[in-house]
């Protein structure tokens, strides 16, 4: 018996009641980002805030490593979202799986109060073991790595299981190979050496290889299947248009790596490798614009959640924003040369990650805070709609304000510490002072604010979107799964 | 019915998407192994660590058309020469303090890292140390007391203090010694070194 | 300045806000144009399509505003060609894509229409 509008587990499946488990720590998670940046952005200003307690580097660690957890988070839950209805099997070895959330989220729990509390150690292999592997992304202990690689290991079990047990479609495919590179990629990052040449080879290979290539097919993957559930496109189309995504982005994202071995002391055939890619990567974010068009004006789109759409839209626009053109605008080895290492990486940073991946998973939450309240309807004309909108609004002006911030300091520091200056420490610290500078980092303050106001209208807006709505949302899906049974029942034309 | 095209199947490009990912792969793979041998220590681009017995400059290449790394006469940190074996402990160590110390979260290494604070690329050249014979030892001192040797240049940002032993100084100041000497392909550009030798 | 034989040229420093900002338009108009053509030939007005291919002019002329800022010479110009090539390309591609893909597609909706319409459909799970 579904209860519409109110928040009950027996509206979820099993899959699903893990999966929300998931989204809430993310969303805690995203809260911890927003709130660190801020501080972090705060010693900026007022250099003394914090000195000696809660220091900058301390601050951007756990700024950076909530980022990547939350959205890795985000990701293990859509997926145990989706497993079910696309395997049509529960999931296998669900007692494990949820076993592993709870270790998971403890690990993660004493990895930051280790970060807080005992922050650095002493210039040993210990302290990479216990403490601090002091490597950006990835500066989680190494017994964390192990126990991430295990926690990965029983998902991947769940995972895999299910699929073979079930059914195993594209999508799921897609997700199983992905998901098999995206873990054995995280080893790359575990181990120590001095030569830092070979250390940030590898370590890129973990983050440029996660971010622009695993990840974004994972996404692509979850994004086809909502895409299935919520529009009621077809199955067969929409995998085809997975694989064309897949080989277009790891086509020229895997090669694309080559953008990070201008500068480490690698070779420098890179500078083509790197350029040449560099400037094939937007085209396939360009080309994307006609299919979407295509899609929206062939299949009349009716949607039944609308802050999901609206989410959908925004992931749309801020990946080919932050993804495309902040990317390329200084990627080219000959510009590269003076923006690499300043304030213009952050500045791309926020609005691709943002743009990219933040936005898709709060698109999913809202699916599953949907389903959360017995599949109800969040369509146009909604009871505190203004909250949802104000949230889009606040995050997205927030995003993009930091961004511009950003950018305006990273084109003064790139022209004064670099070109003029010649990257001395002096050079450094006058581009640091300079007007330009110090006003854009005030306003990157000023939109973090926004930001987090943003998050705060967020999270009030998930937990009580859709209460006390009786009404259901129509299910497009269902007319997918026969639109599919269709095609499949028509004998092959060739 | 109209039929679908073979290159609009989604079995032609299930087959696509795997044979993509897997020459890209292959490619990498293979470019990987060529990266690996020229930056290993000892290679031409990323030189042995005993290199830090030794003076090291940074010297227009016409040919190239930036800096790189030039490798001096001998010239050995605080006043020691050191084997093979002990360099390559010392650089290791160095190496080691600046994972334990999180050193990334503010400085960026190679260009990489966060923005707060120098790159420390060139640390060893930076003309900021004044004079090139006294150096080594302001680093020491610096590093392991940087509240009180805090050199803010107006910016109102200091080290916090991290509470390096001397060892642990000495070994990050070979470190950034040794950094100094890998070829970076001009990065950073047009950087004014220290005058070193009398120069 | 004359010309090196280096791989590489660094941009020069008047030459900073051109780089940057050719960068982007070239993406820009790399985006207009797909959007021009995409609803020019869905709607069937061809002079969208015809304004889209006036951003596609808008790109060239980014592109080689940003390969003249950056040196894109010797080695490098098959680089400007990729993008002249590969941004005028790709919308057309990616279009015939479509519309293969979309084959058959009216029967398969027909199906579903059919099966919406049917009193009796499978129980969604």
């Amino acid at each position: 018996m579904t209860r519409v509008g109110v928040l009950d587990s027996s509206n979820l499946t099993g899959g699903q009641r893990l999966a929300v488990k998931y989204f809430t720590v993310a969303l805690v998670l995203f809260g911890a980002q927003i709130l660190f940046g801020l501080l972090a952005g705060l010693q900026y200003l007022k250099p003394d805030f914090l000195y000696g307690v809660l220091d900058f580097n301390v601050n951007r660690m756990v700024h950076i490593n909530a980022m990547v957890v939350w959205m890795l988070y985000g990701f293990l839950g859509s997926v145990y979202w989706l497993m079910e209805d696309e395997a049509q099997h529960p999931v296998v070895g669900l007692k494990l799986g949820e076993i592993a959330f709870w270790v998971l989220t403890l690990a993660v729990t004493v990895v930051v109060l280790v970060y807080l509390f005992v922050q650095y150690g002493p210039g040993d292999i210990k302290t990479i073991w216990f403490i601090n592997e002091g490597r950006e992304y990835i500066e989680a202990p190494r017994w964390a790595d192990i126990g991430i690689v295990v926690v990965v290991l029983v998902f991947y079990f769940n995972v895999l299981a299910t699929f073979i047990k079930g059914r195993f479609t594209g999508i799921g495919g897609v997700i199983v190979l992905d998901l098999f590179a995206l873990a054995g990629l995280y080893l790359a990052g575990m181990f120590f050496t001095p030569n830092i040449s070979i250390d940030q080879y590898w370590w890129w290979w973990v983050i440029h290889l996660w971010v622009e290539a695993t990840w974004e097919v994972l996404v692509g993957a979850i994004m086809a299947w909502g895409l299935m559930k919520t529009l009621g496109v077809s199955r067969r189309i929409v995998q085809t248009w997975l694989y064309i995504e897949v080989a277009l982005m790891f086509g020229s994202g895997i090669l694309g790596l080559g953008h990070h071995y201008f500068w480490i002391g690698t070779p420098d055939y890179w500078f083509e490798i790197g350029g040449f890619f560099s400037a094939l990567e937007p085209i396939p974010l360009v080309a994307m614009v006609v299919h979407s068009l295509y899609d929206a004006g062939k299949h009349h789109m009716k949607s039944s959640n609308h802050p999901a759409l609206a989410w959908l839209i925004a992931h749309a626009f801020g990946n080919f924003l932050g993804a495309g053109v902040w990317g390329f605008m200084h990627t080219l080895p000959q510009i590269n040369l003076y923006t690499h290492g300043t304030q213009w990486t952050p500045s791309h940073g926020h609005l691709a990650f943002f743009g990219a991946y933040a936005t898709i998973n709060i698109a999913f939450f809202y699916l599953a805070a949907q389903q959360w309240r017995g599949n109800v309807y969040m369509g146009a004309g909604i009871a505190g709609a203004w909250r949802w909108k104000w949230a889009l609004t606040l995050l997205s002006v927030g995003v993009l304000g930091m961004t511009m911030a950003l950018l305006i300091a990273g084109y003064e520091q790139s022209f004064i510490e670099r070109a003029i200056n010649g990257s001395t420490w002096a050079g450094y610290f006058e581009a640091q002072n300079h007007p330009w500078f110090q006003q854009a980092m005030w306003w990157r303050q000023i939109f973090g604010w926004v930001t987090a106001a943003g998050y705060l209208l967020l999270v009030w807006d998930l937990l009580a979107i859709g209460a006390g709505e009786t009404r259901t949302a129509t299910r497009v899906g269902h007319e997918s799964e026969e639109a599919e049974a269709g095609a499949e029942a028509a004998p092959a034309t060739a | 019915m109209q039929a679908i095209p073979w290159w609009a199947r989604e079995g032609f490009w299930a087959k696509t998407a795997v044979f993509v990912t897997a020459l890209s792969f292959v490619i990498l793979i293979w470019l990987t192994f060529d990266t690996m041998k020229q930056i290993m220590a000892g290679s031409v681009r990323v030189p042995d660590y005993s290199v830090i017995n030794q003076r090291i400059s940074y010297v227009a290449d016409d040919e190239r058309g930036y800096q790189v790394p030039k490798i001096g006469p001998e010239e050995p940190l605080f006043g020691k020469k050191l084997t093979e074996e002990e360099a390559a402990a010392l650089v290791r160590k160095g190496k080691l303090v600046i994972q334990g110390r999180n050193c990334m979260n503010c400085h960026t290494l190679l260009g990489n890292g966060a923005y707060f604070a120098p790159d420390l690329t060139k640390a060893w050249l930076d003309p900021a140390w004044g004079a090139a014979t006294i150096r080594e030892q302001l680093m020491v001192q610096f590093l392991m007391d940087p509240t009180n040797n805090a050199r803010t240049f107006g910016s109102g940002r200091k080290m916090p203090n991290l509470k390096l032993t001397e060892d642990e100084a000495k070994a990050v100041v070979a470190y950034l010694k040794w950094m100094s000497a890998i070829d970076t392909n001009g990065f950073p550009y047009n950087f004014k070194p220290i005058p070193q030798g009398g120069e | 300045m004359e010309d090196c034989d280096g791989m590489l040229q660094p941009v020069e420093l008047q030459d900073f806000f051109i780089t940057f900002f050719s960068a982007a338009m070239v993406i820009l108009f790399g985006a207009l144009y797909a959007m021009l053509f995409a609803w020019g030939r869905l709607h069937n007005r061809p002079r969208l399509v015809w304004w889209g291919y006036a951003a596609y002019a808008g790109l060239v002329a980014a592109v080689l505003t940003l390969a003249d800022a950056t040196h894109l010479t010797g080695l490098w110009t098959w680089l400007v060609v990729a993008m002249l090539v590969g941004y005028l390309v790709a919308p057309h591609a990616i279009w015939h894509l479509c519309q293969g893909t979309h084959a058959g597609m009216e029967d398969e909706e027909a199906a579903a229409g059919q099966g919406r319409a049917s009193p009796v459909h499978p129980a969604q799970r």
